[in-house]
């Protein structure tokens, strides 16, 4: 069989270092695009041959790779993982699409880090070994911090490196906890493996509780500053604002922080059946994300600040969902990691244009934009309703499923949420009010709508955003069947 | 083929006007207008055949379902409750859109009108035949925005966007108020089938009711009362029901809402948006009635609400205004009316659920005869109105017919009688038995002091815009037949639907919850109602004339006032009590300025903004220290990707070193 999965990693990694060596814009362009088409059919294919009824790694290839340490090469995939592959593969090539045309001085460079970044992403999600894992988490720190600090904003410079190095430290955390769960286990077994699945099997037999602990809290701390939640958030708003357009979409399709918490914490999770301490931490974190988010987006004045804020605020349910630790809780928060992708990845290229187009993004400044541009007021209804959690889109499958059944275990954080739930309406409104509706404000001049280009990628991704959220089962089958299958395991292990 | 397996297509066809007037309404004649009029004539159509098949036979409901996502189902359920309720819907947003061709004819957006009132409709038909409560929470979560889109349909005026955004957000509390039902609601469920349910779904609503005694029995501590599940789920759900139909104090966005067309006006105060709630209550009502502190809670604030709006629509000055506070007053009545289940039982449903139907028609045509107006004159201040009756005979004559209607004139104890007469009087009469019931006669005093208000304020309206003199300079003429024919047709059903349908009505909504095998009057007895009266119509005789008496008087006062002006009735602008209330008790700058922006923004938003950036400025300040320190190794930074790979190769290798030195030690 083809090894279709190590395909779909280097494909975008190949294509990245051709993109590289392009002359010209047209042949940058040409060449990512067609790197990333071929990525999507990859993905698609995988996705058509997946069976998302068995909790098992589907396409799974291993091969030797330094024994003596027990590193491996091996990549798979399940229904935690398939569904956010397909999300990067489908969102990516819209983004270049939607980038066509941009004014660039670098194309190939640009180009080509929006297909390194895809590669290093696609392999964080199916490494099955700790090693290779983190070499990828490593990788695609580089794509982000040059895009920041090439095509970034006035302070740029800042924000790529306050980025990197937040994000950095927090990575050197979670690798101290792989090399304790690594060094603890082989001297349990007496044969080193960093296969991620044995690892976190021999975890449960560890001895010393302040060992499990202190592995616990390292890796989470890795995860939940990625993903970010309260308080370690700082790093997002400056990385968001200063960010070209396609950085922030490739942020947004970053979901690995949330990934972690179903790969690795989840299962290794101390649950005895009731709430302790680490699902405390968990929940506590989720839903001060989404209150704290919500209120503090209500307050921003630029666009892309407060989707910064708002893509804390969503986040929260990832966190909240698994701590739920019912299995349609965490289904529902393996479902928000794929609709924010969807639904954020939209928002950054409305507000990307009108930056362009209006010259500022201040929401202040703006005002009756629809008149002048009804395609983009349009789309953008769609998914800022979609985004505060209106029915019949991906957001509110997401959010429901996450809220009636994380109150099973967590009732009062979950009636805590709903108060964050009238504030994330308030914002989504109040920011379209102010820049799409009213008077239309004679200051910006004549302000051009999306070109087709832009329609193009943004509308197919809006229409995702409703097709999912009337269907969500194409992916929520196969997140239901892990969750089932991570849920089970920990009630035994639990006993 | 049975008609109800079409049933699907009742909301599926205004969603697919929806979209195809959306796109192509331009190239269409009326802006794609005869797309959603077919649409919804074909709903119509077979939501009528289902309910005369019910009135046939009754045990011959509409009961579909399939998969969804999770624990949950898509399913259709048309009892006789959801079939009257279709076929006014559909009836009603049917008349208007007709109307609507004539009304909207001079507007460039026509196909986004259209669209968007396809779509509102279809939100609307999809909430009423769901079979479980996440479909229709989802449909209630599409009329609000359906509504959004509408009252915000001139989105260039700053004040349509603001009231657009006003209803979402006011609704949008009380739609967290019912999630936050569904969700207690759901984790009761999930603790009775210990799990997911293998074959059964989550969330439907005969799930829900079959359990009903097991939820009774489950109960939380809440400032320290004991509250059962039931109280708090159902209580929960009003507030859904309270946001969604105006009531008080969630009812500040309905005046608002006038922003949009007249038409839309129309189709959100009668047919499509403010009787969801009502229609839940009735909906879930199995649950109410075991619930029975909640029943009273409704009867309280149903009653007051009834006249709490009643008292700003006499002092209102322009027409739109009055109708909604009108609306607000007899949503009150409504939810009145579903209270009273404390003594009547399940016959509430049919108290209440009459009257809506009532409301819809004389509500949808004093909408429609106002858009008349404004259409020909082109102000709505009714003090610049007066005599229009000369010009617009049938505007005036339906108008009238629609006020007779909701200020209740009939002949009491007989069934002979305006609509409006023969149900709100119903609902007052129960509020009477209520009261020597349970002793809580408040609700009745709100109720009939509330009538003797409704006959006043319709009265002055009719009084100022149609007789007498004009005030300024206008001309006008009657609207065309494509407005008034759905006017005439909304006005015979004004005058006469109460009249056929009355006892047969009650009957037959009598049978909706036949699909569950519960006797639920009993079942609620058993937890905690009080007792039921089953004779009813046994009240002294000035009770039953004294809802005529007030209304008649009404008209007489506002007849030597406002017509003949022998009264003077005329207080000072200065007067505490007329501007307080001509300010509507303030809630706008209580509620909208006070807590909207005081508190929310100003107080929580800003200082959590300013935490984030004391958060943000701590993170700075470890960064530049830790630049600081980094200076002292400044010669290491070379540059040379080569060094830096070799940094963090042995980086890594010290830090992997340390790592297990460490666990050697421990």
């Amino acid at each position: 069989m083809l090894p279709v999965l190590s395909m779909l990693i280097l494909v975008p990694l190949i294509f990245a270092v051709i993109t590289f060596f392009t002359k010209t814009k047209e042949q940058a362009r040409t060449t990512a695009l067609t790197g990333s088409v071929i990525s999507l059919v990859l993905a698609l294919y995988m996705y058509m041959n997946f069976d998302s009824s068995i909790a098992s790694l589907q396409f799974v290839e291993i091969s030797k790779w330094v024994p003596s340490l027990g590193i491996t090469y091996s990549v798979g995939v399940d229904g935690v993982s398939m569904p956010l592959i397909l999300l990067n593969a489908i969102v990516i090539p819209f983004l270049i699409i939607y980038s066509w045309n941009e004014e660039n001085p670098y194309p190939n460079r640009f180009f080509g880090l929006i297909l390194a970044m895809q590669g290093a992403v696609i392999g964080v999600f199916a490494a099955l070994d700790f090693f290779l894992f983190y070499v990828f988490w490593e990788l695609t720190l580089i794509p982000l911090y040059f895009m920041v600090s090439q095509w970034g904003g006035p302070n740029k410079d800042f924000a790529a490196i306050k980025f990197f190095i937040y994000t950095h430290v927090a990575s050197l955390v979670m690798l101290l906890g792989i090399f304790a769960l690594y060094f603890t286990a082989w001297s349990q077994t007496g044969s080193p493996t960093f296969n991620i699945q044995e690892l976190l099997t021999q975890f449960q037999s560890f001895e010393a509780p302040l060992v499990k602990d202190a592995i616990f809290i390292a890796l989470l701390f890795g995860f939940i500053v990625k993903i970010p939640t309260f308080p370690f958030h700082s790093w997002l708003p400056d990385a968001y604002t200063e960010s070209p357009i396609a950085g922030n979409v490739l942020f947004i399709l970053l979901k690995i922080g949330g990934y972690g918490l179903f790969r690795i914490m989840l299962p290794i999770l101390p649950f005895t059946g009731t709430p302790n301490l680490m699902i405390s931490i968990m929940a506590v974190l989720g839903t001060a994300s989404i209150i704290y988010g919500a209120f503090v987006a209500l307050s921003q004045r630029d666009f892309k600040r407060m989707i910064a804020f708002a893509s804390v605020s969503h986040m929260g349910f990832v966190v909240l969902g698994s701590a739920g630790l019912v299995s349609l809780s965490v289904s529902g928060a393996m479902f928000q990691q794929f609709s924010h992708g969807l639904i954020l990845s939209v928002m950054f290229m409305s507000v990307g244009v009108i930056q362009t187009n209006a010259g500022t993004r201040i929401i202040n400044q703006l005002g009756g934009l629809s008149k002048k541009m009804p395609k983009l007021a349009l789309i953008m209804v769609v998914v800022f309703m979609a985004s505060l959690g209106l029915p019949g889109l991906t957001g509110f499958v997401a959010e429901f499923l996450v809220l009636t059944s994380s109150y099973v275990n967590l009732p009062g954080y979950v009636l805590a949420v709903m108060i964050g739930i009238v504030i994330t309406a308030a914002y989504h409104l109040w920011a379209m009010q102010r820049s799409m509706f009213g008077v239309y404000n004679e200051k910006l001049g004549d302000v051009k709508d999306l070109t087709n280009y832009q329609s193009l990628s943004m509308a197919v991704i809006s229409l995702l955003v409703i097709y999912f959220g009337l269907n969500p089962n194409p992916v929520l089958d196969m997140m239901i069947t892990n969750s089932e299958h991570i849920v089970s395991l920990l009630s035994v292990a639990g006993v | 083929m049975p008609i109800g397996d079409f049933a699907f297509l009742i909301p599926l066809l205004p969603a697919l006007a929806f979209v195809i007037t959306f796109f192509l309404g331009k190239k269409m004649y009326a802006g794609g207008a005869l797309v959603p009029i077919g649409a919804i004539t074909l709903s119509f159509v077979i939501s009528l055949l289902i309910t005369l098949n019910l009135l046939q036979n009754p045990d011959q409901i509409v009961a579909q379902s399939v998969d969804w996502f999770g624990a949950f189902n898509l399913g259709i359920l048309i009892d006789p409750l959801a079939a009257v309720m279709l076929t006014m819907v559909s009836f009603v947003s049917l008349l208007i859109h007709i109307y609507s061709v004539g009304y909207m004819e001079h507007d460039k957006s026509k196909p986004r009108y259209f669209a968007e009132t396809a779509l509102f409709t279809c939100s609307m038909l999809g909430l009423i035949l769901s079979d479980n409560i996440l479909q229709m929470f989802v449909f209630w979560e599409l009329v609000g925005l359906s509504s959004y889109l509408l009252i915000g349909f001139w989105y260039g005026k700053p004040s349509a966007a603001s009231a657009a955004k006003k209803a979402f957000l006011t609704t949008r509390i009380g739609d967290v108020m019912f999630l936050a039902g569904i969700i207690i609601l759901f984790s009761d469920l999930f603790a009775i089938f210990n799990g997911f349910p293998d074959n059964a779904y989550m969330l439907q609503f005969t799930e829900m009711f079959n359990h009903i005694p097991e939820i009774a029995g489950m109960s939380a501590q809440i400032f320290g009362f004991e509250v059962s599940h039931l109280t708090l789920i159902t209580l929960l759900f009003f507030g859904g029901a309270v946001g969604k139909s105006g009531q008080f104090p969630l009812h500040v966005w309905l005046p608002d809402a006038m922003e949009g067309p007249t038409t839309v006006s129309a189709l959100i105060h009668a047919a499509t948006m403010v009787t969801a709630g009502v229609y839940l209550v009735a909906r879930t009502f199995p649950m109410f009635i075991s619930a029975p502190d909640t029943l009273i809670v409704i009867a309280y604030l149903g009653g007051f609400t009834a006249l709490f709006a009643a008292t700003m629509a006499i002092v209102m000055n322009d027409l739109k205004r009055v109708l909604a506070y009108s609306t607000i007053s007899q949503l009150g009545y409504m939810m009145l009316g579903l209270g009273m289940g404390a003594v009547i039982g399940m016959e509430a449903v049919g108290l209440s659920i009459f009257h809506l139907i009532n409301h819809a028609f004389f509500k949808a045509l004093l909408f429609l005869c106002a858009g008349s107006v404004i259409h020909a004159v082109g102000t709505h201040d009714m003090r610049e109105l007066g005599g229009v009756g000369k010009l617009m005979p049938i505007t005036a004559i339906t108008m009238l017919i629609a006020g007779l209607s909701l200020a209740g004139f009939g002949i009491p104890g007989t069934i002979i009688g305006t609509s409006g007469f023969l149900s709100k009087d119903a609902i007052i009469e129960a509020a009477f038995l209520f009261g020597e019931q349970s002793h809580n006669w408040l609700p009745y005093i709100f109720a009939i002091v509330g009538a003797f208000l409704t006959s006043a304020y319709i009265f002055r309206l009719l009084f100022m815009t149609f007789t007498g003199k004009p005030r300024t300079d206008y001309e006008g003429h009657e609207s065309p037949s494509s407005m008034t024919v759905p006017m005439v047709i909304l006005a015979a059903f004004s005058l006469f639907f109460g009249m056929f349908t009355t006892g047969m009505f009650s009957r037959f909504l009598g049978d909706t919850f036949n699909f569950i095998n519960m006797n639920l009057n009993e079942l609620a007895t058993s937890l905690g109602n009080y007792e039921l009266l089953h004779e009813a119509g046994h009240e002294p005789l000035i009770i039953l004339w004294l809802p005529l008496i007030l209304a008649v008087a009404g008209l007489l006062i506002t007849y030597l006032i406002y017509h003949r002006r022998v009264l003077d009735f005329s207080v000072s602008r200065n007067n505490p009590v007329y501007k307080l209330i001509y300010n509507r008790y303030y809630q706008n700058e209580i509620l909208t300025e006070g807590f909207a922006i005081k508190v929310v923004y100003e107080g929580l938003s800003l200082a959590l903004y300013h935490i984030d950036r004391g958060i943000n400025w701590i993170v700075n300040a470890i960064g530049s220290a830790l630049t600081e320190a980094g200076h002292m190794f400044r010669h290491v930074q070379t540059g040379v990707v080569q060094n830096y790979a070799t940094a963090i190769i042995a980086g890594v290798s010290l830090l992997a070193i340390l790592v297990k030195i460490i666990m050697e030690v421990i």
